[in-house]
């Protein structure tokens, strides 16, 4: 049986019913990631997954029926594992190895997880193509001249080429749904503070989200009931009460008040993505939801906003990464100050420098008032523009991409280039509400792309509904 | 509006400020990349904000646990990562003669 064709929820079934072991299903997806080696998605399988599957068979023949009892599942490198490595595809956090568990990784191994590996990122999830690790670039899943997107481009990657049935990223600005997007499966930022962020590495803490990739809506719906809720370990993340995603899917969309923002419509205008998107609005038009043309005057602005809030705060947050505490001290350092500047200037790669740099710029006296809080006001105006969508929008469409994913190399030497990747990504960080990338279309050359559905904030629910209603009927 | 010029002192002044330390040619060539940057970034200043307040919390629905004395990681955990430590503690060379 080719176990990589299968959704997470036949691959549950099959565990439950004892048709399948774990230790056969986690070896089929080990065997398949190192045959997959060229891809680079994965750094490291965890040496015990196998011992972990073991564990795994026992409980399920002794009655165990965890949502996810013996699912072998992939997690971003930023994401705690108590006694593995978690390096953040960085040379600074080389050997560093977690202390402790992230609430995530808890509450996939409560449901009987196996957790298997770590997969590739961009460094610090600073970047849009997973060319920034210091591991190596990972390669786009379908067409390897091609990025993957980024900065979770390993578990995006990993899922799309069957190395696992799912796999958990972070998302800053676009980090799970761009990589989504280019290779053509599931992913989901959640609502700010939906998913504990207690065990994951800080890159932008106020905008940043734990999400995941799978293939199908269904199983990323089924997924992220078990990730949600609050942790008392972190503070912004929510102590509400965590829906059934699977069963808000209503498998119809009538009566749907759709968003189509004006900035959007105008902004795709001439980009590879524009006639999926317009062919999109109508054909949920067509099959029973309401149309709404509104819009937000600032959207343009979000891309800037987040070049301000998310450097100033990657600054703050890498301060902790010393030489003296974490992982690596420069071995040429002779005082205090030079284990401070030698092991972070050997540490850090040339994009995560930028930013710290660009931080430190912004959040500097005299500009602090110019830049960082302007942001931070501008984002709170984004926010009262939104409330305003979201009272006639039960959902906004946009498109995930400018289009198909770009030649590995081609936007390298462009930061600027790099960053407006993110266009259409980072309206939801900024609002902190979700927004789920489904496959949707495919560019000029013959590559997919997704079209992100966006609610207000924990309504997750109805964007299952959509994106589900999307993915099984649009093209067909 | 003028585009924000930046000087090699204020680009060392930011390195020092990091904590990061660069060849002459890579400061130089911070200029250019951060010039283009700023210029990017600068849009934020036509925005008219004086309608807004700013809110540092993150979610108005996030809420702050009590503040209880709890059981901490042990010792050799939190030292288990660093590159040098000495009787449970961390280890820096001498700061004082």
């Amino acid at each position: 049986m080719k176990f990589e064709e299968l959704s997470l929820l036949e691959i549950v079934d099959l565990l439950h019913s004892q048709k399948l072991s774990s230790v056969e299903l986690t070896q089929y997806f080990i065997d398949r990631i190192n045959d997959r080696k060229e891809l680079n998605a994965v750094l490291e399988i965890y040496d015990d997954a196998i011992e972990q599957a073991k564990h795994a068979d026992e409980r399920i023949k002794n009655g165990f029926r965890g949502k996810l009892a013996g699912v072998p599942i992939l997690i971003k490198d930023n994401i705690l594992f108590k006694g593995k490595k978690a390096s953040c595809a960085s040379k600074f956090l080389e050997n560093y190895v977690a202390q402790y568990n992230s609430t995530v990784v808890d509450k996939m191994l409560a449901e009987g997880a196996v957790i298997l590996g770590r997969t590739n990122m961009d460094e610090f999830a600073m970047g849009s193509s997973t060319e920034n690790s210091a591991y190596g670039n990972t390669l786009n899943a379908i067409d390897p001249m091609r990025v993957p997107g980024g900065s979770s481009g390993g578990s995006a990657c990993a899922v799309r080429a069957g190395l696992c049935p799912v796999a958990l990223g972070t998302d800053t600005g676009g980090s799970i749904r761009q990589p989504a997007s280019y290779n053509g499966v599931v992913g989901i930022k959640p609502t700010y503070g939906r998913v504990s962020r207690y065990g994951v590495v800080a890159y932008a803490s106020s905008i940043e989200q734990v999400g995941l990739f799978t293939k199908t809506v269904k199983d990323n719906a089924y997924m992220l009931s078990i990730l949600s809720g609050g942790s008392q370990n972190d503070e912004t993340s929510l102590k509400v009460e965590v829906p059934d995603y699977l069963a808000q899917i209503k498998g119809n969309i009538k009566g749907i008040k759709v968003g189509v923002l004006k900035e959007v419509s105008d902004a795709v205008k001439g980009l590879d993505v524009e006639k999926t998107y317009f062919d999109l609005i109508e054909f949920l038009k067509e099959n029973g939801a309401e149309i709404v043309y509104t819009n937000m005057p600032h959207f343009a602005l979000t891309l800037p906003c987040y070049y301000i809030i998310a450097p100033a705060e990657a600054s703050s947050n890498l301060g902790r990464f010393d030489g003296i505490k974490y992982s690596r001290r420069s071995v040429t350092a002779s005082n205090v100050d030079e284990i401070y500047v030698k092991s972070r200037s050997e540490g850090f790669g040339k994009e995560v420098k930028r930013r710290i740099m660009l931080g430190n710029f912004v959040l500097s006296s005299g500009y602090f008032d110019a830049y960082y809080n302007k942001a931070k006001k501008l984002q709170q105006k984004l926010k009262k523009e939104a409330e305003e969508v979201f009272k006639s929008c039960d959902v906004i469409i946009l498109p995930t991409t400018t289009g198909e994913a770009f030649e590995i190399g081609s936007k390298t030497q462009d930061p600027i280039a790099m960053y407006k990747e993110d266009l259409f990504t980072i309206l939801a960080n900024i609002l902190g509400v979700p927004a789920l990338s489904v496959p949707c279309g495919k560019g000029s050359h013959g590559l997919p792309f997704g079209m992100q559905v966006l609610a207000d904030c924990l309504k997750e629910g109805q964007v299952y509904n959509v994106a589900d209603y999307i993915q099984r009927q649009y093209g067909r | 509006m003028s585009k924000t010029k930046i000087s090699i002192e204020e680009v060392r002044r930011l390195a020092s400020l990091s904590a990061l330390d660069f060849t002459e040619e890579e400061l130089n060539s911070f200029i250019p990349e951060f010039e283009k940057i700023l210029e990017f970034v600068d849009q934020v200043k036509n925005c008219d904000t004086d309608d807004v307040e700013i809110e540092y919390t993150s979610h108005k629905l996030a809420t702050l646990r009590e503040d209880e004395a709890k059981e901490s990681s042990p010792q050799e955990e939190i030292l288990m990562n660093s590159p040098k430590t000495k009787k449970g503690s961390f280890c820096v060379p001498k700061m004082l003669d």
